[in-house]
């Protein structure tokens, strides 16, 4: 999100869209407010917001009324609730439509922001799931995970195995695979998420065609490793643990690969790539991209000092 | 192949070494290429199609070409050892397709060997002269996917006589007497274990291998496992039969994939073979031994964590006791031994106790493997006699610094372990001694570092590798960790305060004292080491913001001594931000303004004339790095 998210704001208080819009508007939201349900309703059918922040006691349509009719048409919206009155009835039923989070009234600056940030970071986890969503599961993809979960069925402690064959297949493990991991091995959900997450070879974010691994172990980083996962970052504009826009490279970066020997290195796929360079790692990467990666031929360049200017002279100029 | 009995052994050893015997009628000479992760990542796999292409052209049919594991000296990968009739065999270094070629015509075809590509003898070169081979014995010389090749240097002979001729008690008597502990790191003794498990009265025991090598620097069982797996699985049974286990899981990280391929395919031939299974080798004793895949969790090296892990559980550590010898895996009892322990029971019940004794110390007795690895000549795998001192490993068998550089320190044990310095380089390696110096023997990663390492970013570097993987059960661990990598982030980006390091003591105190497992219990100790040995660099950092390695950028500046620099040009061309000017054989100049402080410049001089001053500093730069008088008036 290269500029912060687009807000609605809607309050029957005018005072409070304008203390909140002050507040979010000097550190980069943009912020819009509507006086009320009805408003709130006609203005997110024509723009586009990322988030909206609602009271739910208004007048005519309530904020209740407000977030389901959300959750129906705009689903991929964030909402957070203002209230005065959070009342364990109504909290009860918005946490069930599914809100992110609340804001008490009255707020402080502090309280306010905290929540948006929050929010807005929600908002951004949820992209790449609202992507997986609309990528749909081929059938024999399907075929395939029940078949590992099957085999594994009555042997005890098979949840990281079925996990790591599935992994492989669909190349991440999105809520929807786990879930129906839990449900295939008798497991909880949330036990078959405890796993995931405690173990760094599980990723629950799309990879891409080919997954970077550079090893941060000792020999590597005192070998300079730093200096190529920056070049790594850099070319191709991501970090440790995303993947490129295109989803041809996903970086990942590993304790140790055990090629001390050799250091510093990474794997791609399955190739060992060692004695790396922020020079030669750039080669390494183009054997993998569709279209070459900034290729590096600086000209050899020499420095003539005359008079106290200074020229650079490229030697192929000097030449021509 | 079908199961086999005591008396097959004996046939296919002796069948073995008639057929592998160079000599006329048969083949006359061997081709040995040293296939591990290294050799492959090096080119090890075109030069072996070379190889046989050349074979093919010219077709030799009297020579037999076979794939090994690492031949140790990984820097020099690829390597092929080349033995023909009545000549002593020889390593080929630093191979490639053309030259493979060459030495084939020239060695094979011709008879005379192409010693320009070749390593010395071995008795000529200090790395190999040094050494002594146990755990390594196969390793290099059979072909891991092969059961016979293994069965022909007396592989399984000790199984059968564990599962034949030995009682349990026997078994873990010849264990206890030979004082062999254990090889991941806390050295405890394994004949204990094995006895302690053995006492236990259940149904169900397991025996357990843990190839979950996570320390950083360290790759010793990735290459016995991959070069020698049969050796692993060996022991494994030998100890299943002590303890009277059925069952046995090898837990391997899921990063190695070569270890797991091989280690595989071991355990099927074995199954095949009878060795492993129902009633192995006919003496009536049952062993069923699988793989487990890790999953890239540090922690689970443990051996609580790594046993909650098989369960298919988070990898996380519980208190101790009960110990796993009585409550282990699924609350049965366990042992869990480590890849290079097991690969040496095998010679120790053949060979007997005073043999394993002759070697090493009285209290550790035996060999230990090493990696070598950072700014060290001979990176690569090698196997010393306990008590060996630690400068005979760093200059004869290391080959001293890379490039001739200062050395700084060695680091031992990961981020369990600690920082040894020159001073007191003189340790024997044994696991008291080096627990004196504060670091611990760990599994046998050393990581050497030269004048170019700044200290307190190395314990950073721990400190941030342990602080990440800790699995945050209990609060010393998941938050001092914590704590204290943001007070060395601190000090390595310029906001150290005084009483920081005494901060950081403190700390590291309370959380050996205080955490569950041996991860939150070590993992001061990289920081503790450094403070030990190099105080004054924490010291520097902090009062005079003077990086004297130049790696923190923001307690730096770069400057040239006019007195020392040539002209060369070097620094200027590889300047990414234009900041050196100068011209031809004139002394260059760094504008401090545009200098971001990336090393470039130091890394390109030759002439040392590039020296490394606190940031932003303002006095004579001569009276405090530069060079002296004596230099100037040359």
């Amino acid at each position: 999100m290269a500029e912060g998210p687009n807000i609605l704001i809607v309050d029957d208080e005018a005072v409070v869209i304008k203390s909140a819009e002050r507040i979010l508007k000097g550190v980069g939201y943009s912020i819009d407010g509507a006086l009320g349900g009805r408003e709130a309703i006609m203005k997110i059918e024509h723009n586009d917001y990322d988030l909206v922040f609602t009271d739910l006691k208004m007048p005519e349509v309530d904020g209740i009324t407000l977030i389901r009719w959300i959750k129906n048409s705009k689903p991929s919206l964030g909402i957070v609730i203002i209230t005065g009155y959070p009342s364990q009835e109504t909290m009860k039923d918005a946490l069930e439509i599914g809100i992110i989070d609340y804001v008490p009234k009255p707020f402080t600056p502090a309280v306010l922001l905290d929540v948006t940030k929050r929010a807005e970071q929600w908002v951004v986890d949820k992209k790449p799931e609202k992507d997986t969503v609309a990528e749909a599961f081929p059938p024999s993809m399907l075929a395939e995970i029940d078949r590992i979960i099957y085999s594994y069925k009555d042997k005890p402690g098979s949840s990281i195995p079925v996990l790591q064959r599935c992994q492989e297949i669909v190349g991440y493990l999105p809520p929807f695979v786990q879930k129906r991991i839990a449900r295939g091995l008798h497991i909880p959900p949330a036990e078959i998420h405890s796993i995931v997450s405690f173990y760094s070879f599980f990723t629950m974010k799309p990879r891409g065609d080919h997954t970077i691994n550079v090893c941060l172990g000792t020999a590597c980083y005192v070998k300079g490793i730093d200096s190529v996962l920056n070049k790594i970052k850099n070319v191709l504009k991501i970090d440790v643990g995303e993947t490129t826009e295109d989803r041809v490279f996903s970086l990942e970066a590993v304790r140790c690969l055990g090629c001390c020997a050799l250091a510093p290195v990474m794997i791609i796929d399955h190739d060992t790539h060692s004695s790396l360079t922020p020079k030669n790692v750039i080669g390494a990467l183009n054997k993998y991209s569709p279209f070459p990666l900034e290729t590096e031929s600086l000209p050899a360049e020499e420095t003539v000092t005359m008079g106290g200017v200074e020229e650079i002279i490229s030697v192929e100029g000097k030449e021509g | 192949m079908p199961r086999l009995s005591k008396e097959d052994l004996k046939k296919i050893q002796q069948q073995h070494v008639e057929n592998s015997a160079l000599g006329d009628g048969g083949i006359r000479g061997k081709v040995i290429m040293h296939m591990g992760t290294c050799g492959i990542t090096a080119g090890a796999e075109s030069v072996m199609e070379a190889l046989t292409d050349e074979i093919q052209k010219h077709n030799i049919r009297d020579v037999a070409i076979s794939a090994s594991g690492c031949a140790g000296l990984c820097g020099r990968e690829p390597i092929a050892t080349i033995e023909m009739q009545g000549c002593e065999p020889i390593k080929y270094c630093d191979l490639n397709d053309e030259k493979i070629r060459k030495i084939v015509v020239e060695h094979i075809l011709e008879g005379v060997p192409a010693l320009d590509f070749a390593l010395p003898m071995k008795d000529e070169m200090p790395f190999y002269r040094l050494q002594e081979s146990r755990v390594l014995r196969n390793i290099g010389y059979i072909d891991p996917e092969k059961i016979n090749e293994y069965i022909a240097r007396d592989g399984y002979s000790a199984a059968a006589k564990a599962l034949h001729d030995m009682t349990a008690e026997e078994i873990i008597t010849v264990v206890k007497d030979s004082g062999i502990r254990g090889r991941g790191g806390a050295g405890f003794p394994t004949g204990l274990k094995w006895e302690f498990a053995s006492k236990s009265q259940a149904g169900q025991k397991y025996m357990l291998c843990n190839g979950d090598e996570g320390d950083p620097g360290a790759f010793m069982d990735r290459s016995v496992m991959e070069a020698d797996p049969h050796s692993v699985i060996e022991g494994m049974i030998i100890g299943a039969k002590a303890i009277g286990s059925s069952k046995g899981v090898i837990y391997v990280r899921a990063e190695y994939p070569l270890a797991v391929k091989r280690l595989q395919l071991a355990i099927d031939a074995c199954y095949e073979a009878g060795l492993l299974g129902n009633n192995i080798l006919g003496s009536g004793f049952d062993f069923d031994l699988e793989i487990y895949l890790g999953a890239g969790a540090f922690v689970c090296g443990e051996e609580t964590a790594l046993m909650r892990s098989i369960e298919g559980k988070r990898g996380m550590p519980r208190p101790r006791p009960p110990f796993p010898a009585h409550k282990g895996l699924w609350d049965k009892p366990s042992v869990l031994n480590n890849v290079e322990t097991l690969a040496q029971i095998a010679p120790i019940l053949l060979k007997g106790v005073q043999w394993y004794r002759s070697v090493g110390t009285e209290k550790s007795p035996g060999t230990k493997v090493f990696c070598l690895a950072g700014a060290i000549k001979n990176v690569g795998l090698i196997e010393v006699p306990m008590g060996i001192p630690l400068r005979t490993i760093v200059y004869d068998i290391g080959g001293g610094m890379e490039k001739k550089r200062k050395f700084k320190a060695v680091q031992m044990g990961g981020p369990s372990g600690g920082c040894i310095p020159e001073s007191i380089l003189d340790t024997p390696v044994t696991y008291e001694d080096i627990v004196k110096t504060g670091a611990i023997m760990g599994s046998g990663g050393m990581v050497f570092m030269d004048d170019n390492n700044c200290m307190v970013s190395v314990a950073k570097f721990f400190l941030g590798f342990t602080s990440d993987e800790s699995c945050g059960k209990c609060p010393p661990c998941r938050i001092g960790t914590r704590i204290m990598l943001d007070l060395l982030t601190d000090i390595t980006e310029g906001r150290g305060k005084e009483g920081d390091v005494a901060t950081l003591e403190d700390l590291s105190a309370d959380i050996i004292a205080t955490s569950l497992c041996g991860l939150g219990q070590t993992a001061p100790n990289p920081v503790l080491s450094t403070v030990r040995y190099f105080r004054d660099e924490y010291e520097s950092h902090i009062k005079e913001q003077w990086c004297k390695a130049g790696i923190c950028r923001n307690l730096c500046s770069f400057w040239i001594d006019e007195n020392l620099c040539k002209g060369c040009g070097a620094c200027l061309r590889g300047c990414p931000s234009k900041a050196i000017i100068g011209e031809k054989k004139q002394p260059h100049k760094i504008i401090q303004e545009v200098c971001v402080q990336c090393r470039s410049c130091f890394e390109a001089c030759k002439f040392e004339s590039i020296k490394i001053l606190p940031a932003h500093y303002n006095g004579d730069p001569y009276e405090l790095v530069g060079s002296s008088v004596a230099e100037r008036q040359k």
